[in-house]
């Protein structure tokens, strides 16, 4: 199972519908050991549906998904019968999910956070729990913020923690949905240090976001979503650089627009 | 069993109970909503002792039982000389006084929820006190919290079951004694339940609706 | 109109004791209301449409009927369905029932101001059902739906008043008997009106001391 060939995760023609909204249509995606994909895409692209559907946040309706070669969420294809909760959660124990909007528990402390889930679902007694949280915490650089509540952190310290509470469960597989849209911008950069860290200690990472920087400086694989399909996929080069596609080149166009307009009022005087 | 017989025999005296009940509930809602007007006002007025009294009579008529309240009218108004007062009389005085207690509370939150600009507004253009409670803060007030008024009706229509304890006979009263005679106390208790649901039930959809739309709105 | 405090005072043994009664019959409906009412709303918000709308015409009916008439079915009618109840286990039961229903829709709001994404966070982390209620959701829903609680029960507490209309010994009762007995209803009801109040500005204090020592840690900012 764990021979560098097979992708960790495999998506066979994914598709999901909200009523009459086709959300995703037929998405095929590997992803490899190691890995780190960024998908990128205007907003009502499907890109966080398709995200959400990797943690069965979403129940995909159509297709297949993979998580070490067992079938996320469902407990057979056709007829589409759903999966015990106990399955699922077996199935979802190889990975980490961290939110747009952070989602600590607000009546725990941080390092109440990180360890709630060692000991009531790893079954981690108080003091292992606590050692491994303290050192999790360590490693996003909030040691000393394990007794502060979520309410006394910065956004971007929460979503240390939060990165930190995924990372507990040592999963093999990190996702990360939109983890820097909800700070402010000088917060941002802290948040994707740890990322950009865990990238190179060799996690895998599935990673929407609207940092085209982090993209092409971390991805392995850069995906272009698009009305619910991936219509461009490659190395950060081929798609930031050497892309044809025009919807592609029309985003990157509006990021550039947008960024170069910041720009501009920076160099303007006051 | 349902005894469908004793039902329909007994139907003519539990719908002039249901009058009772609704008349004692409702005329003492009304008395109740004057009430509570009253003492909200009081426990918004600038004078401090105004503002002690609202509050003492909200703590009053809101800490004591229904139930208490009513004995005392029933026992003590007769020892401070108003002896003739007619159950339905005393009814309606202790609903009215436990109520307009509710009433305050709900109304003070709707007093509190006007822009006070327009306040001075309306004392900018001449309105005496009375004129710009009458016309500017009681209407707003009662469409801001139509839902919670409702709601306090429902309360008030159930609690009215004890005014039996002064010797009215409402739906209540008239139940209990029907089961006495008839000993069907599971289906006479049921159909007096099913009396209430059929007033209660529909005023709480109303209540919903009311608090839909005015979310809606606002 | 006189005081006669002895009247008071040579039946402080009885008073207590009913006033012992108030508090098991309040304590006790207030448990198990508590209980049915978090049962009530966990099943009608987990448990699919076959559960949600038999629940919902309970709750509607519950707060319709008004609580003496639910005691006089469950004391009087019970029997008739094979549930011959002493009074007090009739009233701890009609309170609890009669009470479930409002903490049940109490519930059910604080269920929904729990962010979704708190629970999607334990999903994520392999945690259950049960884990994800008892551990994320109320514990953060408790700051919101505190005051709501407590008002619920001093409400009850009063309700218990009219356990003395099935016989049940507790303090209105008592006192009442006294004042049909010595006819002096003048100090009895004082008596009475004044434990009440006590009763309710205590447990109201309580609230209050309980939602600053819950809210302290939980102020979002």
């Amino acid at each position: 199972m764990n021979d560098v060939t097979t992708p960790i995760l495999t998506l066979r023609n994914v598709g999901k519908r909200f009523g009459t909204n086709q959300v995703l249509k037929g998405v095929d995606l590997d992803v490899q050991r190691s890995e780190v994909v960024c998908l990128i895409g205007p907003s009502g692209s499907g890109k966080s549906t398709l995200l959400r559907s990797m943690a069965f946040l979403e129940e995909y309706d159509e297709g297949e998904i993979h998580i070490n070669g067992q079938l996320l969420g469902w407990q057979s294809i056709s007829p589409r019968r759903r999966a015990s909760r106990s399955r699922l959660n077996q199935v979802r124990s190889s990975l980490g999910m961290v939110f747009q909007q952070f989602n600590l528990w607000p009546h725990m402390s941080a390092l109440g956070n990180v360890c709630e889930a060692l000991v009531r679902v790893k079954g981690l007694t108080r003091s292992d729990a606590e050692r491994k949280g303290r050192a999790m915490l360590d490693k996003v650089g909030l040691a000393e913020k394990a007794d502060a509540f979520p309410a006394q952190l910065s956004g971007g310290q929460q979503q240390r923690v939060a990165i930190a509470r995924a990372l507990a469960m040592e999963p093999s597989l990190m996702l990360f949905d939109e983890p820097t849209s909800a700070l402010d911008p000088e917060l941002v950069g802290e948040v994707l240090q740890v990322m950009k860290q865990l990238a190179a200690d060799g996690m895998t990472m599935v990673v929407v976001t609207h940092e085209m920087g982090f993209a092409a400086q971390v991805a392995d694989t850069v995906a272009f979503l698009d009305g619910g399909h991936i219509v461009a996929k490659g190395a950060p080069r081929d798609i930031f650089h050497d892309t044809e596609h025009p919807r592609l080149q029309q985003f990157l166009q509006n990021y550039l627009d947008r960024n170069a307009f910041w720009q501009d009022l920076k160099e303007t005087p006051a | 069993m349902f005894d469908w017989p004793t039902f329909l025999e007994s139907l003519p005296l539990m719908a002039q109970a249901l009058v009772v009940t609704l008349q004692t509930s409702l005329v003492g809602l009304a008395f109740g909503f004057v009430i509570g007007i009253a003492v909200a006002s009081m426990r918004l007025s600038p004078t401090p002792l105004l503002r002690r009294l609202g509050g003492a009579y909200i703590f009053v008529f809101r800490g004591v039982p229904l139930l208490v309240q009513l004995l005392f009218i029933y026992y003590l108004l007769p020892r401070i000389g108003l002896p003739n007062i007619p159950p339905i009389g005393a009814a309606i005085i202790g609903l009215a006084l436990a109520s307009g207690a509710y009433i305050a509370e709900i109304f003070r939150g709707g007093f509190l929820a006007i822009p006070h600009g327009q306040l001075e507004a309306a004392n900018l253009l001449g309105l005496s006190p009375w004129q710009t409670l009458t016309r500017i803060k009681v209407p707003q007030a009662i469409r801001l919290t139509l839902p919670a008024l409702v709601n306090e009706m429902i309360l008030l229509i159930k609690a009215s079951s004890l005014v039996s304890v002064v010797g009215l006979a409402d739906l209540t009263r008239v139940a209990q004694n029907l089961a006495a005679s008839n000993y069907l106390f599971l289906q006479t208790y049921l159909v007096l339940a099913l009396f209430y649901c059929l007033i209660n039930i529909p005023l709480a959809g109303l209540g919903s609706l009311l608090e839909r739309r005015l979310g809606r709105s606002a | 109109m006189m005081f006669d405090v002895s009247i008071i005072t040579d039946r402080v043994e009885p008073i207590l004791h009913g006033l012992l009664v108030t508090f098991q019959t309040w304590f006790a409906g207030v448990l198990i209301g508590l209980v049915l009412g978090l049962g009530i709303a966990v099943l009608q918000l987990f448990g699919g449409r076959w559960l949600r709308i038999p629940l919902r015409m309970f709750i509607e009916v519950i707060r319709a009927t008004p609580f003496l008439v639910l005691l006089f079915l469950l004391y009087y009618g019970g029997p008739e369905f094979g549930l011959s109840l002493e009074p007090i286990t009739a009233g701890i039961l009609g309170m609890g029932v009669y009470g479930s229903v409002y903490f049940a829709e109490i519930f059910r709001g604080g269920f929904q101001s729990v962010p979704k994404g708190h629970v999607e966070a334990a999903e994520c982390l392999g945690m259950g059902r049960w884990q994800c209620i008892w551990r994320v959701q109320l514990p953060q829903m408790l700051v919101i739906i505190l005051p709501a609680l407590v008002n619920m029960i001093t409400i009850l507490c009063k309700e218990t008043a009219v356990l003395s209309i099935i016989t049940i010994p507790e303090l209105t009762m008592v006192l009442t008997g006294i004042g049909s007995e010595t006819f002096a209803f003048v100090e009895t009801l004082l008596v009475l009106c004044i434990g009440y109040l006590i009763l309710i500005e205590l447990s109201s204090r309580l609230g209050l001391w309980l939602e600053r020592r819950v809210g302290r840690f939980l102020v979002r900012s």
